[in-house]
C-alpha cells in the first residue's frame, strides 16, 4: 500500500532550538496514525512542516507524493488546527462557504456538502447562528466540519479533541473511523494516551523525536503495560537513559 | 492571482463587520463623534469677554472721539464695563473678573483731532488707547485686540477720513467663505479613515493568526497576495463609506463647502484606506495579542494627526521636521481631498499626490505580503 505522508530525517530548528529532531515516519493509504506525546514534543511543527506552514531546517517531508511545501498538494489536504479557526462574527453557513469558496467549490457544491457535513456532525439545525452562539464542542464539530469541506484526501488533524467532553471525543473518533473507512488517510496529533487506541498506528514523540512506533496492541505487548500511558513512560524512561 | 478568492475574502471581510455591531459602530459612530467634537470646538468664536473701559477722555457730549470708537465695539464680542482708574480696571483684569482693560488718555479727542490738523506738538501718548489684556490666553486676547482695532478703523471711516493704504481681501481664488472647518474637515476625514482602518487591520490580523483562521487559509489554496487584496478590497469599501457618513455630516450639521468631484475625493480616500490596510498587516507581524496590537496606535495616530497638515500647514511645521510628514500617506492625502473639496481640484492637478499614494499602497501590500509569505 502506497505511503500518503512520508517523513524522512525531518528537523526543525527554532534559534537553536530543535522543535523536530530527526523525524522520520510513514502513513499509508486509508490510515489513522496518531502522532502521541507531551505538550512541546514537536507534533504541532511537523504537522505544520507537512502542511506547508513552514519550512523543515534539513530533511524532506512528502504528502501525497509531493514534496512539501507545495501550492499544488493545498488541495487535497485537511488541515484542523489546534486552535478552532472559525470566524466567529459569521453564522455557520458563512464560515462554511468562505471556506469553500476559498477551496474553489461551487455555490451547489458548497450547499449539497454543508447538508451532509451538518448531518455528519449533527448540527443541521444550527446553520444560521453565529459561531459566538454555540457550545464550545459545537464549535469543535464546526471547525471539523470546515476541514472536510473540500473533500481532501489527507487530514492533518492538530489536536482536535482538546478541551471537548468525553462524549464528543466519542463522536469525533467516530466520525475519524468512518472517514478512514471512506479511505481518508488521516495524521492525528493527541496527548490524551487512551485515545490512541483508535488509530490504526501510534507513534511516540518526545523532545522533537520519534521514541516508538507501532500499533496500540503492539506497544503494550513490547512494553508489558496494560495502558499507552505506561507504554509511553517506558519508552520515554529508557529514552533518557539513553 | 485568482480573482474569486480574493473577493471571497472581501465577502468574508463585510459580513464580519455586518454581524459585529460593536465594530460597526466602531466604524461610523467614533468618527461622527470626532467630527462632531471638532466641529463644535473649532467653529465657535469667542463671545462676551468682559472688558473694563477707563474713559479719561475729556471731550464733551457727541463730540467724544472714544465713545463714538466705544459705541462701535462688537458687542457680541466685548461685553463693556467701565471703572474710574486703570489701576481700579486692572485690578479686575488681574482678579480674573475682566480680559482687559482698555484706557483711553485725558484729552483723547482734542489730541486726536489737533494731530489729523497737522499739529506735530501732540504727545503720542495722548493719541494711544491702551489695551491692558491677558494675554496667557491668546484665543481670548486676540479677538479683544481684533475688535478694538476694528473699532477705531470703523470710527476713522465714519468720521469721512481713510487711510492712505487700503487693502481688498473681499475677493478670493478659492474658499471666499471658507472657515476653519472647511480647512479641517478634509483632513479629519483622513485621519479617521487612517487611524480606523489601520486599527481595524491590525486587529483582525492578530485574530486569524491567534484564532488560527490564518494557518487555516495558509494551508488552502488561497494566496498571501489575494489574502491581502481581499482585504485591500473590502477596506477600500469601508472607506468610502466612512468618508460618505463623515462628508454628509460636515455639510448638514457645519455646512462644510464643497467645490469639487466628491468621487473624486472618495477615490483618494479609498486609496487612503489601502494603505491603511497595508500597514495594519505589516503591523500584525509584531504584534502576538490583541493588547499588543493597541500599543501600535499612538505611533500610527499621532504623527498622522500632528504632522500631516490637518490642523495647520506643513509649511508651519519646523523645517527639520518636515521629512517626517513627507514620508506620512496621510500627508498626501488631506492635500489632495482638501484640494478637490476646497479647491474644486481635478485629477490633473492632485495627481502627485495620488501618485504618492500608489505608491505607498504597492510597497505597504507587497511587503504585508511578503511578511504572511514568511515561512519560518
Amino acid at each position: 500500500m502506497k505511503d500518503d505522508v512520508c517523513i524522512r530525517n525531518l528537523e526543525k530548528d527554532f534559534d537553536g532550538f530543535k522543535a523536530v529532531n530527526n523525524l522520520s515516519l510513514r502513513v499509508k493509504h486509508g490510515e489513522i496514525y496518531g502522532l502521541l506525546g507531551p505538550n512541546g514534543a514537536g507534533k504541532t511543527t511537523a504537522i505544520r512542516i507537512l502542511c506547508g506552514l513552514l519550512r523543515p531546517s534539513s530533511g524532506e517531508a512528502y504528502v501525497l507524493g509531493t514534496k512539501v511545501p507545495d501550492p499544488g498538494v493545498v488541495q487535497n489536504i485537511g488541515y484542523m488546527p489546534q486552535e478552532l479557526a472559525l470566524y466567529r462574527n459569521l453564522t455557520v453557513h458563512e464560515n462554511l462557504a468562505f471556506y469553500g469558496e476559498v477551496f474553489g467549490l461551487s455555490k451547489q457544491q458548497i450547499e449539497t456538502r454543508e447538508q451532509a457535513l451538518l448531518k455528519l456532525v449533527d448540527l443541521e439545525t444550527s446553520r444560521n447562528l453565529l459561531i459566538d452562539e454555540l457550545s464550545g464542542g459545537m464549535q469543535h464539530r464546526i471547525s471539523l466540519a470546515c476541514t472536510l469541506l473540500h473533500q481532501p484526501q489527507v487530514l492533518f488533524l492538530d489536536e482536535p479533541t482538546v478541551g471537548v467532553d468525553p462524549d464528543l471525543r466519542a463522536s469525533f473518533w467516530r466520525y475519524f473511523e468512518e472517514l478512514r473507512d471512506a479511505g481518508i488517510t488521516m495524521l492525528i496529533t493527541t496527548h490524551y494516551m487512551d485515545e490512541a487506541r483508535h488509530c490504526d498506528r501510534i507513534g511516540f514523540m518526545r523532545g522533537g523525536r520519534l521514541i516508538a512506533e507501532g500499533s496500540a496492541r503492539e506497544l503494550l505487548e513490547l512494553t508489558h503495560t496494560d495502558s499507552l500511558e505506561d507504554a509511553f513512560l517506558v519508552y520515554s524512561r529508557t529514552e533518557e537513559l539513553q | 492571482m485568482k480573482a474569486s478568492r480574493a473577493f471571497a475574502v472581501t465577502k468574508r471581510v463585510l459580513r464580519d463587520l455586518k454581524n459585529d455591531r460593536r465594530q460597526l459602530a466602531l466604524i461610523f459612530i467614533a468618527p461622527l463623534l470626532v467630527i462632531s467634537i471638532f466641529g463644535v470646538a473649532f467653529t465657535g468664536s469667542v463671545k462676551d469677554v468682559r472688558v473694563v473701559v477707563v474713559n479719561g477722555d475729556t471731550a464733551v457730549g457727541n463730540s467724544s472721539l472714544s465713545d463714538k470708537i466705544i459705541s462701535n465695539f462688537d458687542t457680541s464680542v466685548l461685553n463693556v464695563a467701565y471703572a474710574n482708574s486703570e489701576s481700579d480696571a486692572v485690578g479686575q483684569v488681574q482678579n480674573g473678573s475682566a480680559s482687559a482693560a482698555i484706557v483711553f488718555p485725558s484729552h483723547f479727542t482734542q489730541s486726536v483731532v489737533a494731530r489729523a490738523s497737522g499739529q506735530t506738538s501732540v504727545a503720542p501718548a495722548n493719541t494711544t488707547i491702551t489695551l491692558l489684556a491677558d494675554k496667557s490666553n491668546p484665543n481670548v486676547s486676540d479677538p479683544i485686540i481684533a475688535a478694538v482695532n476694528t473699532a477705531v478703523a470703523q470710527t476713522i471711516q465714519g468720521l469721512g477720513r481713510q487711510a492712505p493704504v487700503s487693502v481688498d481681501s473681499s475677493n478670493a481664488v478659492y474658499g471666499a467663505n471658507a472657515q476653519f472647518i472647511d480647512f479641517f474637515a478634509p483632513g479629519i476625514i483622513c485621519i479617521a479613515v487612517w487611524q480606523l482602518t489601520t486599527l481595524l487591520t491590525l486587529i483582525s490580523f492578530v485574530g486569524e493568526r491567534t484564532s488560527g483562521t490564518l494557518f487555516r487559509l495558509l494551508a488552502s489554496p488561497l494566496k498571501e497576495s489575494e489574502l491581502v487584496a481581499g482585504y485591500a478590497v473590502a477596506f477600500g469599501i469601508i472607506g468610502i463609506a466612512q468618508s460618505a457618513v463623515l462628508l454628509s455630516a460636515a455639510v448638514i450639521l457645519f455646512h462644510v463647502t464643497i467645490v469639487g468631484d466628491v468621487l473624486l475625493a472618495f477615490g483618494v480616500i479609498a486609496l487612503l484606506a489601502i494603505v491603511s490596510e497595508g500597514l495594519g498587516i505589516m503591523l500584525s507581524s509584531f504584534a502576538r495579542r490583541e493588547a499588543q496590537a493597541i500599543q501600535f496606535l499612538p505611533i500610527v495616530v499621532l504623527p498622522a494627526f500632528l504632522l500631516s497638515g490637518v490642523f495647520w500647514p506643513i509649511q508651519a511645521i519646523p523645517e527639520w521636521l518636515r521629512p517626517v510628514s513627507y514620508i506620512l500617506p496621510t500627508t498626501y492625502a488631506v492635500e489632495a481631498v482638501r484640494s478637490v473639496i476646497l479647491r474644486g481640484w481635478g485629477l490633473d492637478k492632485i495627481y502627485p499626490d495620488v501618485v504618492a499614494l500608489l505608491i505607498f499602497a504597492s510597497v505597504f501590500l507587497a511587503l504585508a505580503t511578503l511578511l504572511l509569505r514568511r515561512r519560518e
